[in-house]
């Protein structure tokens, strides 16, 4: 890369935040000055997190402990079910419209049925967070299996290449595009369906997460403390994000120059 | 890439006019396909090639020269007539594009139709390598399609077509996206390649040039429905060089398939 590219990926969104932070500064002194409890200063908002960084840590940890086994479970059942579905039209035909269905139907109404059946505590969550991780690996890899070069299918068969040989060995290493993207949405939906999750399945203290530590501060009005936890909220799902972007696009490095981005 | 070992015997007339000691590597009885929409792309159409011939298909676009390399290659079934291979024939199939695994380098794109047909480990590799150096890719082993020019590529293509060692190479087109000069050079490669390699190959081209620098025998084909029309016997002697593209004989034989393929637009 070189300095103008350096320059505009860095630098640029390091000034957007900054201004960000100065006109926020700016309103909770003016408009909001004697309101701060709606819109706290930034460096309040600094303070409270580092007042609480045992309380957040801890939480983060916990939402992202959840977070990560809902997408590794989601991911996986997203990659198999795609796989088995590419393998036969009329599995496809009579599967897939559900598979549209259960994705459309919101996480918040079908909750307080998962709640039901596994309690409320930990496995609810990471199923929460797991039902919103499924989709967007499940769509975009049965996309990519199916939208196999046909010269390549061809090729394939006049070699007498069995099914399985085929999806190993073509259909699967050619959908890694489509797969790598469904990763990094499911990435990020993780995050949030654990956050969620803690919303709505409520443990207490600082091990019951994010979602949790959220809804108290809300309700003690510590609004300082709450835009801390929402950032480091954020920020886990960026993380989250930008750690599966670079091992996708390290996979990748040997595809299509479009999956390179500006590595070249 | 001239340094590809040329027998220096060549070949003599193409044999398909005698019938004595060539065997048909392929026969086709009256092969017709119509699609499923309704398009008939191939009229019933008759023809055998010879064990070890080299034929090119010319025609109009759409006239149903890929539809009849597909149906010898068994990837499309005739609506009526049969398409008959020689027992024990291996077929592949050259595309127009290059149609490599980017995730693959060049050694295991060259190896990978061996390892469809279970070839172990070894033997694989050193069939790809020396189908590697037959066409001058053997310092590029490690590197990735996407790192390679487009002769590059076609190149590579073909060698892993060569690896396999089938007795019947059907090319669509291969060096049509690919520019004159490179072109002219992948001709000689190509036609080194059939020399030395002992393969029967069937060739569709829009280039003129291309069919008759190339081949023993050119078939023109009619417009859509496509159907024989001519059957031009190029008899100049192999290996042929850059030099023969613009002899008096090479240029009669190229004007006749040129008439050929304008009575069809007519």
């Amino acid at each position: 890369m070189n300095t103008r590219g350096l320059v505009a990926r860095i630098l640029v969104p390091i000034i957007t935040a900054a201004v960000f932070i100065g006109v926020w500064a700016i309103v909770a002194a003016t408009i909001y000055r004697d309101r701060n409890f709606l819109v706290p200063r930034p460096n309040a908002v600094l303070h409270a997190a580092i007042d609480n960084r045992s309380l957040i840590k801890t939480a983060t940890w916990a939402t992202f402990n959840k977070a990560i086994t809902g997408f590794v479970l989601g991911s996986a059942i997203g990659l198999v079910s795609a796989a088995l579905l590419s393998q036969s039209r009329l599995l496809t035909r009579t599967l897939y419209p559900y598979a549209v269905i259960l994705q459309t139907v919101p996480i918040i109404a079908t909750a307080p049925i998962i709640v039901l059946q596994f309690h409320y505590g930990r496995t609810s969550i990471v199923i929460i967070s797991m039902l919103v991780s499924i989709f967007p690996v499940f769509s975009n890899t049965l996309a990519g299996l199916s939208s196999t070069d046909k010269n390549h299918l061809d090729l394939f068969r006049l070699h007498h290449s069995g099914r399985l040989s085929t999806l190993v060995k073509l259909q699967f290493p050619a959908a890694m595009p489509n797969i790598a993207a469904g990763l990094r949405i499911s990435a990020g939906m993780s995050v949030i369906g654990a956050t969620v999750g803690e919303f709505l399945v409520g443990q207490g203290g600082a091990k019951g997460g994010l979602g949790i530590a959220i809804i108290v501060s809300q309700a003690q009005l510590k609004t300082a403390l709450l835009f801390a936890e929402a950032a480091a909220a954020t920020l886990l799902g960026v993380t989250v994000f930008a750690v599966t972007n670079a091992v996708t696009n390290r996979a990748l490095r040997n595809w299509h120059e479009s999956a390179l981005g500006e590595a070249e | 890439m001239r340094g590809v070992p040329v027998s220096t015997s060549g070949r003599t007339l193409p044999e398909h006019t005698d019938s004595n000691g060539a065997q048909p590597a392929i026969v086709l009885d009256a092969v017709s396909k119509v699609f499923a929409n309704g398009t008939v792309a191939l009229a019933p159409t008759s023809l055998a090639v010879n064990e070890g011939e080299f034929v090119s298909f010319v025609g109009p676009s759409g006239c149903g020269k890929s539809t009849l390399l597909r149906i010898v290659a068994g990837l499309v079934e005739p609506t009526s007539g049969r398409s008959i291979t020689a027992g024990g024939a291996t077929r592949t199939f050259v595309f127009q594009e290059p149609t490599l695994l980017p995730w693959r380098n060049v050694l295991r794109n060259c190896e990978l139709l061996l390892e469809l047909e279970g070839v172990d480990r070894a033997q694989r590799t050193q069939r790809a390598r020396r189908a590697l150096r037959m066409v001058g890719l053997d310092a590029f082993e490690k590197s990735y399609p996407r790192q390679l020019s487009g002769g590059m590529k076609m190149r590579l293509s073909l060698a892993r077509a060569l690896a396999v060692d089938s007795t019947l190479m059907l090319m669509d087109e291969p060096f049509s996206a690919i520019d004159e000069i490179t072109r002219e050079s992948l001709n000689d490669e190509l036609q080194s390649l059939w020399l030395a390699a002992n393969f029967t190959g069937l060739f569709v081209t829009h280039s003129v040039y291309e069919a008759v620098y190339l081949s023993q025998r050119v078939v023109v084909l009619s417009a859509r429905p496509g159907r024989v029309v001519a059957e031009i016997d190029v008899p100049l002697p192999f290996p042929r060089t850059p030099e023969d593209r613009t002899s008096v004989p090479f240029g009669t034989i190229a004007a006749k398939v040129a008439k050929a393929l304008r009575e069809q637009h007519s």
